[in-house]
């Protein structure tokens, strides 16, 4: 085991393996430590999209965008099979309300550059025929896009491992030591290593490596439950959201006072096909803490509400289940950048559902913040600060 | 030379027991690192014949107190029709 190293990354899902590759690339000396396993919680927990139209027009579709100009030669850069396929995606739309709000959020992404429209109901059937009768229309971006979120974890890890990265699995970190507002190092159950950064990528359980030096990191774990069909011919094109769960994840506050079982469970649909056939239908957002057991009313609700609007599913079989814990901020960014304070520490979580959409330029931006001290683009509301200055309470 | 022919672990998803030790030797220690690292008991039978097997292979390298259940409803293979009629529907 090594005693020393430039930096540690604490946590061995997407971002943290990205920001190993990232930085090792650079030429740092890195070593990261993660609890478990590589991809062992949300990253190998999650549906496979990488959807630039469910982000909020602003700082977050800009840095979709350049994570989605990154993954277009990742696969050859990282030597492994990622399963990246650029295949398009559509939010479908089910009421004139809906309809309304989806105009306004496609404009403004337009404005930023991004390739969407909205089709009507005969359009989005061409493309999808499985869509029922009663949809309004759908948006349609040729730019999104899946990818095997486990076979990137590893990817990105097996490369930076490549690049001299040493990766500690099945280590947990149990301190961090500091002196005098400075960053000395990690104790873990394997010894201490002696460090000048340490980096924070433990996503829903980031809270707890922050509270080891006394920070706050208003990150609550998010339950994700999603569905696993047996392997059936092509049937789902692209990725597929309804603009509900755009509304479930932008506005959980709108749901809590709803009655509907599903509702409560912030039940969105969210659906796509694997390579192998398998058809992956999503998902809840449920607040129940660090709980990742599947439940029956999460099954009933996250079918219920996929058959509705895509009814062909409904003969189809289910083989299996599972329970996801997405790091959920309150504004719905992640918190990227170094920590005001405590010299050396950054924190790279809260990427919520986007972890995997976001995790090469998470990992682009962290390594050039730490080797050049900028990065190319402004950052600066990603901090952590920014709950910590305007909002005492958060 | 004769080829060695090789063993099935999981029949579903086609993965030999060569397979499965590279994903231990890779730092797998539990199912689901077998998993994320083969597809072995991802098949429609989710795991029926193979999850033994790979359990038996985990035991050599981890303390087996450390192998949590890793199975989860469903436990069969279930028509999505039938799940949304329900009892309580």
């Amino acid at each position: 085991m090594k005693k020393t190293s430039e930096i540690v990354i604490i946590g061995g899902g997407v971002i943290g393996t990205s920001i190993a590759y990232y930085l090792t690339k650079r030429g740092k000396e890195v070593v990261l430590i993660e609890k478990n396993d590589l991809a062992s919680g949300a990253s190998g927990a999650c549906d496979q999209d990488i959807i630039l139209q469910s982000k909020n027009p602003g700082i977050h579709l800009q840095l979709a965008m350049k994570s989605a100009e990154i993954y277009k030669t990742l696969e050859a850069e990282l030597e492994h099979p990622i399963e990246y396929e650029n295949t398009g995606g559509m939010i479908l739309i089910e009421t004139q309300e809906e309809l309304e709000i989806m105009k306004d959020f496609v404009k403004r992404q337009q404005q930023i550059g991004l390739e969407v429209e909205i089709l009507d109901l005969k359009q989005a059937r061409k493309l999808q025929p499985g869509l029922s009768h009663h949809l309004v229309g759908s948006t349609y971006s040729p730019q999104d896009a899946h990818v095997n979120s486990i076979e990137l974890t590893l990817g990105f890890a097996k490369a930076a491992r490549k690049q001299g990265a040493g990766i500690m699995l099945h280590t947990e970190v149990v301190g961090i030591k500091q002196r005098n507002g400075r960053i000395q190092g990690v104790k873990t159950s394997r010894g201490d290593i002696d460090c000048e950064i340490v980096i924070n990528c433990a996503g829903a359980w980031a809270p707890k490596i922050a509270e080891m030096i006394g920070l706050t990191i208003p990150i609550k774990p998010r339950r994700g439950q999603i569905i696993v069909t047996e392997e059936v011919a092509p049937y789902v094109m692209g990725d597929v959201l309804s603009a509900r769960y755009i509304v479930a994840k932008y506005n959980p506050d709108i749901l809590k006072n709803s009655s509907d079982p599903g509702i409560k469970l912030g039940v969105g649909l969210s659906l796509s096909q694997t390579q192998k056939g398998n058809i992956l239908i999503g998902a809840t957002r449920e607040f129940v803490g660090y709980n990742t057991d599947v439940t029956r009313t999460g099954l009933k609700e996250i079918l219920k509400n996929a058959t509705r609007l895509v009814p062909g599913l409904k003969g189809m079989n289910i083989i299996r289940m599972f329970a996801g814990l997405r790091p959920y901020t309150p504004d719905g960014l992640p918190i990227i950048g170094p920590v005001e304070g405590i010299e050396g520490f950054f924190v790279a979580a809260g990427h919520e559902g986007d972890g995997i959409a976001l995790s090469p330029v998470t990992g682009k931006i962290v390594s050039d913040l730490i080797v050049d001290g900028k990065t190319f683009m402004d950052v600066s509301r990603l901090a952590l600060e920014r709950f910590t200055k305007n909002n005492p309470k958060a | 030379m004769k080829e060695k022919k090789p063993v099935y672990i999981c029949r579903c998803q086609e993965v030999t027991r060569e397979e499965i030790l590279e994903a231990i030797a890779d730092g797998a220690r539990t199912i689901k690192g077998v998993k994320n690292r083969t597809h072995a008991t991802m098949g429609l039978c989710q795991g029926r014949t193979c999850r033994r097997l790979i359990e038996k292979m985990l035991a050599e390298v981890t303390d087996i107190k450390e192998l949590k259940p890793g199975t989860r409803p469903p436990v069969r293979t279930l028509k999505i029709e039938e799940v949304i009629k329900g009892e309580d529907s």
